[in-house]
């Protein structure tokens, strides 16, 4: 529509984190009583994005805009009084308190709280935006969907006319969701902006008007929804086709299997079958949250399966994971390098200790002494850098403390090798020489390579799996260039070879118009 | 006989759980604004020597109270400098206050060792210390009693039903919920800590003023330490307080008139005796599992703003 008032205009914002641009000459528009989807992949730059429009970031350059006004906002309170509110995945309510008291802290003159009104008031705003809550009930009572509608409430109550929704359907169930959209239209239909930031492409297209795409922290794709033609078309923006990088990756000749999966069904994931074979790198892509982090931690350990539908280096998963040693086993590269993969207040030395000092250990000793030679090797011959096995881990930037996990893993010389976003928010340098790393290490090595990143799994993979709704919708040679072209379509769920649906399948969000 | 006994033990209960009621409120404020202080002990006995002193110059035992509250806050505010200010540990910065406190007024205090200071006498309240048993165990006791009965319901209306209460336990249970809501938290932890420490230096006036009258070294005797114990106790909540307060005071007084009957009983055993029901309090108390009565955020400190 037209003529329509512009809320808020960014222009040219740009923000970087040391040599990772996070923000690249970002420019969007919301209008008035318009839905604006941000869409994009983890560490696509949405958050950073947000984080400026609330006022907990500066950008380093470009404008904010509020009603064709350049503003500033030096302060998350300042973005609040000029009407912009953030509805955060993890909410910031103090459970021990009730719905009520949650709404007005902090709001308000005077000294007393009068309960009667308080709980009238949020009533009354509740009934106005068709949600159902009692303002009495303690948040530590309530659902996520309860939770959420709280903190939407919280927003309204300080006359808020900008929200921005921060991937607000992670934590509902799918009925949540519905009532969540039903409320989002109801508050655009009073003049309200959303901006709704998501990577489900489906939920997208149900409910906004304008989308834009962030890729590696660039918009690159920006269209009304009624324009849009295909989902598929989204998902090809949002992963992204083109070269970036150039790594030569010879085939080898694949030897025995290393991790076979037979019809496994849990958590979710729905008739998984795949092997891999030293020597090969299976890359698996989809759109997040569609099924890879439940089969990540099920094959790296972390969660059980029900069956016998796995095999590691042979054995059965509960065996495996009984019997096997520090080393010539299982590695895991765990996409948050800064929380599962190292502890942040320890030294380097320790850090590369927590996986492998299986290998320094003489009866109940532990020789540190030499674990800290093996590691200063290491980052010599990693080119990690502070050289220093003292430091810790908090210190090194993003790209080496990657690097400093790729080598205690590969010092185990793993037969099975996880990696997940291996290259997630690194710079160009550091994901070039994270894919060289792989590469040699595939020679001793089977790689499942889990990745957002379509053009990482095109430049490293020999087999591409494509997931979707937690089956592999299909496998196929890196070489298949039919099925290549194909991908963005099978990422969005419009291929062929779907499994049939069951009873457990989660309820897809219908196209709409 | 008896009856008149027991009436007996229970005013004197009341009347050493007095100063106990006080530090437990002081805490309890302390703690609802996220902010442990285990210097009570210390900040007491500050606050017990300030009210000694300005008593015995002046003349004037109302000044002495109001001046061991003022150093009371004083004294707490220097947990708030190490723990708001320079984000130091909270338990050993509280530890470091009662070491600080205990010293600094013993020695201080050298001089007025046996001395007597003007205090506050028993005044019975008309009408209401002619009830038959009620009457002579709450309203035949000095002024001091009856400004403790006002204190919690004062303070659960505080947390309650005002503005600044409920940003106090915002800043104690989710202080980035409250830093969202635009509320400045360390503002409020600064008011838990100085308000904390003015009543826990009002428990300290008690003993110099009402109490005993006199000053002796270590007058507060471990009292601090089982305030702390009774916020536990009371689940945070100041109407509970009363009761462990007045708990502990009867075990005080009922071990001091065993003593003085002449028990075949260890005195060490007597005075051991509020300390092991201390300890009994606490492992109940954490048997029922109301952990979740804890200020959410108790003892973290906050990070500080770029």
């Amino acid at each position: 529509m037209k003529g329509a008032l512009p809320l808020i205009r960014l222009e040219g914002i740009s923000k970087s984190f040391g040599k990772v641009q996070a923000n690249r000459n970002v420019s969007l528009t919301l209008e008035e009583g318009k839905i604006l989807a941000l869409l994009g992949e983890n560490g696509a730059g949405k958050s950073t994005l947000m984080a400026i429009l609330a006022g907990q970031l500066q950008p380093d350059s470009g404008a904010i805009f509020l009603r064709e006004e350049k503003v500033q906002f030096t302060s998350t309170e300042k973005a609040i009084t000029a009407g912009i509110g953030m509805v955060y995945q993890h909410f910031k309510l103090v459970d021990a308190m009730t719905v009520a008291e949650n709404i007005f802290l902090g709001q308000g003159r005077g000294v007393w709280l009068n309960w009667k009104k308080m709980h009238r008031e949020v009533t009354a705003l509740a009934e106005q935006y068709g949600m159902k809550v009692n303002p009495a009930a303690r948040i530590c009572d309530l659902s996520m969907g309860e939770k959420q509608q709280v903190e939407i409430l919280k927003l309204l109550h300080r006359k808020s006319t900008i929200l921005i929704f921060d991937e607000p359907t992670a934590v509902l169930t799918p009925a949540e969701a519905d009532n969540l959209f039903a409320t989002m239209k109801l508050m655009v239909g009073k003049g309200k902006g959303i901006v709704f930031i998501s990577h489900k492409l489906e939920e997208v297209m149900a409910i906004a008007d304008t989308i834009a795409i962030l890729r590696r922290g660039e918009i690159v794709a920006g269209m009304a929804a009624a324009d849009v033609s295909s989902i598929a078309e989204l998902a090809e923006c949002m992963v992204g086709r083109e070269v970036l990088l150039q790594v030569d990756r010879v085939p080898l000749e694949p030897r025995q299997i290393v991790l076979k999966i037979n019809d496994l069904s849990d958590y979710g994931l729905r008739g998984v079958n795949f092997e891999l074979r030293q020597g090969e790198i299976l890359g698996l892509v989809g759109v997040a949250g569609n099924g890879q982090k439940q089969l990540v931690e099920i094959v790296s350990g972390l969660r059980r399966p029900t069956d016998n539908s796995l095999r590691i280096l042979g054995l059965e998963w509960a065996r495996f994971f009984r019997t096997a040693g520090w080393d010539r086993a299982l590695a895991y590269i765990p996409e948050d390098r800064q929380g599962l993969a190292t502890c942040q207040g320890l030294t380097l030395v320790d850090n590369f200790l927590l996986t492998t000092r299986g290998g320094f250990v003489r009866g109940p000793w532990l020789m540190r002494r030499q674990a800290g030679i093996k590691a200063a090797r290491l980052m010599k011959d990693f080119d990690i850098r502070p050289l220093d096995p003292d430091a810790f881990a908090w210190q090194l930037s993003g790209g080496n403390l990657q690097k400093m996990v790729l080598a205690r893993e590969f010092y185990r010389k793993p037969r099975l090798i996880v990696a997940e976003q291996p290259t997630q928010g690194l710079d160009i340098a550091a994901t070039e020489d994270v894919w060289k790393l792989l590469l040699e290490a595939r020679e001793e090595a089977g790689i499942l390579l889990v990745t957002g990143d379509l053009a990482e799994a095109l430049a490293l993979a020999d087999r591409i799996g494509v997931m979707y709704n937690g089956a592999i919708v299909d496998l196929f040679s890196v070489d298949d260039e039919d099925k290549v072209a194909l991908i963005p379509r099978m990422m969005a769920g419009l291929a062929c070879a779907l499994p049939s649906p069951t009873e457990s399948t989660p309820r897809l969000w219908s196209a709409p118009r | 006989m008896t009856s008149q006994i027991i009436i007996a033990l229970l005013a004197a209960a009341v009347q050493s759980g007095t100063p106990i009621l006080f530090a437990t409120l002081g805490e309890i404020f302390t703690e609802k604004s996220g902010v442990l202080n285990l210097g009570v002990e210390g900040v007491m006995i500050l606050g017990a020597l300030a009210g000694f002193v300005v008593a015995r110059q002046t003349g004037n035992p109302v000044l002495g109270f109001f001046a061991a509250g003022l150093i009371g806050g004083l004294a707490a505010a220097i947990h708030g400098v190490v723990c708001l200010w320079f984000q130091g540990n909270q338990v050993v910065s509280g530890l470091a206050l009662t070491i600080l406190g205990t010293g600094l007024a013993n020695y201080l205090g050298t001089a007025f060792i046996g001395m007597a200071a003007p205090g506050f006498a028993p005044v019975a309240v008309p009408l209401l210390s002619d009830i038959p048993g009620i009457g002579p165990i709450f309203f035949q006791h000095d002024v001091l009693v009856y400004v403790s009965y006002l204190i919690p319901p004062a303070m659960w209306l505080f947390f309650a039903r005002t503005r600044f209460g409920l940003g106090l336990r915002a800043a104690g249970e989710y202080p980035a919920a409250a830093t969202a809501a635009g509320l400045n938290v360390l503002a409020y932890r600064w008011l838990g800590i100085v308000g904390g420490g003015f009543f826990m230096g009002l428990g300290g006036a008690y003993l110099s003023l009402a109490y005993t009258h006199l000053w002796t070294t270590n007058l507060t005797g471990g009292r601090g330490w089982i305030a702390v114990a009774l916020v536990i106790f009371a689940f945070w909540r100041p109407g509970r307080a009363v009761f462990g307060a007045y708990l502990f005071g009867g075990i005080m007084a009922l071990q001091l008139r065993m003593q003085a009957s002449g028990t075949q009983l260890s005195s060490s055993i007597l005075l051991m005796l509020p300390y092991a029901l201390t300890v009994i309090v606490l492992v109940l108390s954490s048997w029922r599992k109301r952990t979740s009565d804890a200020p959410a955020s108790l003892g973290i400190n906050i990070a500080p703003a770029e």
